[in-house]
């Protein structure tokens, strides 16, 4: 369905879009009393109801309310502001003008003494000036009184060469598990069964311990003592121990 | 043989880059005006022009040492550029805005010449012969001359401009002017009526 046959239930229409369009432009129906933001709110429940976006539709729409938008703009601004002396009597304008040209002809009798003056000045040369000031990085006049003071720079420096005083940790447990201490507390599980849980063999343990004995693990995998199977993820894994075993290699 | 006061202010000269007031002087030397100026005195008989190679010049509201005029040639060629470079039309009539209304607004100076300031007020900016200024209750920046103008022009002070209304048309020619001015809107608005 195309934007003109859209039917619209407004305060003062009612009736498909492109009879809206016509009434206006006819001037039947005043653009000032036709709400526009309640012909977009009437629109975007169309929208909703279709629940697909027709790109062209839209655009033509936005096209004819932007355009609806700007004709209501300029009937509520009937007298947009054009350049002031235009609305100013002759003899009024005339008079602004000659204030203008007036002031405009000082200044530039001005410029040519300023011309006449510069060709005037001596050939002298000046020292360079320094940095201008909001170039320079710190004025020594806005420096507070007693900077200089060297006092008050070796108490600076004093306290930032006082160490802090090192924060005590004792406090803190750090847990300690080494991969060679899980290997051999993999292998000797594995010497008394051949298979075992992973569960098993960190049951008990905090986070760090079963982190470690997985890489104790894939240690013992690499070596070729062990592997593992786990059916899913998140499942049980199940440690095997390899023929390679020494200890498990019955003799 | 010059006092040890003069000597001392001599040197602040030399040091300073900024032409130095007889209250700075004073203040940095610890002495009174009237030594400061009795010194002043003796700099300048030892400065007078053809003395040295350099002048004992008041200007931008201090005392400051210059080059003699003479030396300009061999400076020029030193230092590879001219003393200033020229001003166009465009920059001299927003200088002298600026140097009479100031604190003035670049839409006010545009007001003033009809055309548009910002090219003139930026290659000023740029030469240092003005500077900003704070802001107008607008929010526009103000822009006002800077020691460095007072020294290009050879000014002490921004008072030493003549008063510009001085170069104000006469009764008769604004009349006249007027006359035009009206003749020419009767003209136009003839125009638009047939």
């Amino acid at each position: 369905m195309g934007i003109a046959e859209l039917e619209f239930d407004l305060d003062i229409f009612s009736g498909p879009f492109d009879l809206l369009l016509t009434l206006i432009l006819r001037e039947e129906v005043d653009l000032r009393e036709l709400s526009l933001a309640e012909v977009v709110v009437s629109y975007l429940d169309h929208l909703e109801a279709r629940g697909e976006l027709d790109l062209e539709a839209t655009t033509e729409f936005i096209v004819l309310i932007a355009a609806l938008l700007e004709l209501k703009s300029r009937l509520l601004l009937p007298g947009e502001e054009v350049d002031e002396l235009l609305d100013l009597e002759p003899v009024e304008a005339a008079e602004e003008l000659l204030a203008r040209m007036l002031e405009a002809r000082r200044y530039r009798a001005a410029a040519g003494h300023l011309s006449e003056q510069l060709a005037l000045a001596p050939e002298v040369r000046y020292r360079e000036a320094p940095l201008p000031p909001e170039l320079r990085r710190a004025d020594l006049d806005d420096a507070p009184a007693g900077i200089w003071d060297s006092q008050s720079l070796a108490r600076a420096v004093a306290s930032l060469l006082i160490l802090p005083p090192q924060l005590d940790l004792s406090h803190v447990l750090v847990a300690r598990v080494s991969v060679a201490e899980r290997i051999s507390h993999l292998r000797s599980m594995l010497r008394q069964a051949a298979q075992l849980s992973f569960e098993d063999a960190v049951s008990g343990a905090d986070r760090m311990t079963v982190a470690v004995t997985v890489f104790a693990l894939l240690e013992l995998y690499k070596r070729g003592e062990l592997s593992w199977d786990q059916a899913e993820p998140f499942g049980e894994i199940t440690v095997r121990a390899l023929a390679r075993t020494p200890a498990a290699v019955p003799r | 043989m010059s006092s040890e006061l003069a000597k001392t202010v001599e040197a602040l000269l030399f040091l300073s880059s900024d032409p130095l007031s007889a209250e700075e002087l004073g203040e940095a030397t610890e002495a009174t005006a009237e030594d400061v100026a009795g010194a002043l005195a003796e700099l300048a008989e030892d400065y007078a022009p053809g003395q040295r190679g350099l002048l004992l010049r008041e200007v931008a509201g201090g005392y400051t040492l210059a080059s003699d005029p003479l030396a300009e040639d061999a400076a020029r060629v030193l230092l590879g550029r001219p003393r200033h470079s020229s001003l166009t039309p465009a920059q001299l009539e927003t200088l002298a805005i600026v140097a009479y209304l100031q604190p003035v607004s670049r839409p006010e100076i545009a007001r003033i010449r009809g055309v548009n300031a910002e090219s003139p007020v930026a290659t000023l900016l740029d030469r240092s012969l003005i500077a900003e200024s704070g802001r107008s209750e607008f929010g526009a920046v103000l822009y006002r001359t800077t020691p460095l103008f007072l020294k290009v022009f050879d000014l002490q002070q921004l008072e030493d401009l003549p008063d510009p209304s001085e170069w104000d048309a006469t009764p008769e020619e604004q009349g006249e002017l007027r006359d035009r001015l009206l003749a020419a809107g009767d003209a136009r608005s003839g125009t638009t009526i047939e």
